[in-house]
């Protein structure tokens, strides 16, 4: 098959050198998305009260934005392996690299959890189940069996330890083969990885009620977990792709040939229609209904500011995708997919903000209005932009940029999609 | 199509290997003949560049028969729901409410596509149901690949052959398709 190819197809060791440059733009992300947050909360003139909530919902938001991003990109890896896909095998230490930013979200959130989560959390405001306390709520108190400390952190605990511990397998015995090579690492992925799958499934649903819907405690969506893997999942396509591209434009990465990329635009622009329909069926059905305790949601998420922000969701992560990805140019182009990809990643951004702020923000009389976007939350978000790409090409740096003994590495190199 | 000619002459490689119909189409093409078409049982990758066919425009038709959907979705509701000859009320919703229009206009949407697409490859690709289909040869329906080269030159033959030949075919013959 490789004959009579224009380019011949050659397997060798290659290496990601983070330059200096890629050091110091990561560390200025950091340092001034830091100084930019600081100067936001000093500068913020709301209660106490209010601004602690926002710092906290800040670092919920972007720690779970880049949590979910992360377990995607695990997620990705097993479902391709359980598939017996190979297309993908070129670009596959991208995702494996996105894994390692795993524990510090991990880390955020826990931080988040201890350090906020009676102010964030409406379940875990004091005296909530007590039915001596002011504070008592009765349907709350009904929820207990399952919203309480013990279970709460226990099941976070078992989720984090399993999904970065496989993650971390992953990633090894993929880096081991590249030197031992042979079928073993190959097969030892694919059996993780059904498990992983079938492990992930349940505990992605209920890490998102833990982490996203127990905000809003009152409220329940059942299509909730798959409408936030699916914020998630097309999230951590896109970093693939964005990555892909930035790594090839610099010159590595020769071997993932332009159909590859296509594939990874044409992931994109399907997974945001998958999240349209998910955000609208999750929408529709609830304002079908129209019954008090389900509408609230939206009610605080349309009202009071909030607005610009709900249909601003439409609008980035829906119509410019969709238009902007459907032909075959809009995905083959390098510079118009970033681009398509930046507007997606920063929408999606925008949804898991919604989420969060909206139902973390609430005054005394349960209301919240929306702070609007100021220098702490372009800050925060600058800082974990950072973070996340100091790991990413950390990670990147430490192994061959694609599996050289993978089984599958030269189906991936001779990827066609056709005319 | 050259319709003219009541007579077609071809002439066929027959293969059992994609990698070695891949070079022989693509020799085939490069020294300029004129390929009918390749006859596999299966899907070979890259077939279509090998003999430079042109993008498909199926897409462009999916794009048109969403677009016919959405519209007939659209102008049904309105039509239905204008004014008050036939205002039904149910759950309170307004009568002309955008997310009331959602679910229908997405369904009609994707059945025009669905359908559309289905009757436009059937149209294309010339398949009816009785239609008999002209089998290059009987093998093609079982393990072996067939190209097909229109033979406008009589004298072209020796040549197309031994391109055939050079890339491994197993068999080379003449044919004549009466049309």
């Amino acid at each position: 098959m490789a004959h009579g190819h224009e380019h011949e197809v050659v397997i060798k060791d290659e290496k990601f050198v983070m330059t200096a440059k890629d050091k110091r733009v990561s560390m200025i992300l950091m340092g001034g998305g830091l100084l930019l947050a600081l100067i936001g909360i000093l500068t913020n003139h709301s209660e106490h009260e209010m601004l602690m909530k926002r710092i906290w919902a800040n670092l919920l938001a972007d720690g779970y934005f880049f949590f979910i991003i992360s377990i995607c990109a695990t997620a990705f890896i097993a479902i391709k392996a359980i598939a017996n896909a190979g297309w993908h095998t070129s670009i596959k230490r991208i995702p494996e690299a996105m894994g390692t930013f795993l524990p510090f979200a991990a880390a955020v959130l826990i931080i988040v959890l201890i350090g906020g989560g009676s102010e964030v959390y409406h379940w875990m405001h004091h005296g909530i189940t007590d039915p001596t306390s002011p504070n008592y709520d009765k349907v709350i108190a009904g929820k207990s069996w399952y919203l309480n400390q013990g279970f709460f952190w226990g099941r976070l605990i078992v989720f984090f330890a399993v999904w970065i511990f496989i993650t971390r397998k992953f990633r090894k015995w993929s880096l081991q083969e590249d030197i031992e090579g042979g079928l073993s690492f190959f097969d030892k992925t694919y059996k993780t990885a059904a498990f992983f799958t079938f492990f992930f499934a349940f505990t992605f649903s209920m890490f998102s009620w833990d982490i996203m819907m127990s905000i809003d405690t009152h409220w329940f969506s059942t299509i909730f977990s798959i409408y936030n893997f699916a914020t998630g999942w097309v999230s951590a396509i896109t970093i693939m792709a964005l990555t892909a591209i930035q790594l090839k434009k610099r010159g590595y990465l020769s071997i993932v040939n332009e159909d590859v990329i296509h594939d990874l635009g044409k992931m994109m622009f399907a997974f945001s229609i998958f999240w349209t329909y998910m955000w609208v069926a999750q929408m529709l059905l609830i304002w079908y209904a129209n019954l008090p305790e389900e509408v609230t949601y939206y009610l605080d998420r349309t009202k009071n500011g909030w607005g610009f922000h709900f249909y601003l969701n439409l609008a980035l992560n829906f119509i410019i995708p969709f238009f902007g990805l459907m032909t075959r140019t809009g995905k083959r182009n390098t510079w118009w997919l970033s681009f398509v990809g930046c507007i997606l990643l920063f929408g999606h951004w925008n949804d898991v903000y919604l989420m969060t702020f909206a139902g973390a923000m609430k005054d005394h009389h349960g209301i919240s209005h929306a702070p609007g976007w100021g220098l702490m939350e372009f800050g925060f978000l600058a800082m974990f932009v950072g973070g996340f790409i100091y790991v990413l090409l950390t990670s990147l740096s430490k192994a061959n940029l694609y599996p050289t003994k993978h089984p599958y590495i030269m189906e991936s190199a001779l990827h066609d999609v056709g005319v | 199509m050259s319709m003219k000619n009541n007579n077609q002459k071809l002439i066929l490689g027959i293969y059992d290997d994609p990698d070695k119909v891949l070079a022989a189409t693509r020799n085939v093409r490069k020294a300029g003949f004129d390929i009918k078409d390749v006859y596999t049982p299966f899907p070979i990758h890259g077939i279509d560049k090998a003999m430079g066919i042109q993008r498909s425009r199926l897409g462009i038709s999916a794009f048109l028969f969403a677009m016919t959907g959405l519209l007939t979705a659209v102008v049904m509701m309105v039509y239905m729901s204008w004014g008050d000859d036939w205002e039904i009320n149910i759950g309170g919703k307004p009568n002309l409410h955008i997310p009331t229009y959602i679910p229908v206009t997405f369904e009609l949407s994707i059945l025009f596509t669905a359908f559309g697409m289905v009757a436009t490859f059937f149209i294309v690709s010339k398949m009816a149901h009785g239609k008999n289909p002209t089998l290059m040869d009987i093998r093609q329906t079982d393990d072996r690949i067939v190209i097909a080269v229109n033979l406008h030159n009589t004298g072209d033959s020796d040549a197309i052959n031994k391109i055939f030949q050079s890339n491994g075919a197993l068999e080379v013959k003449e044919r004549d398709l009466s049309i």
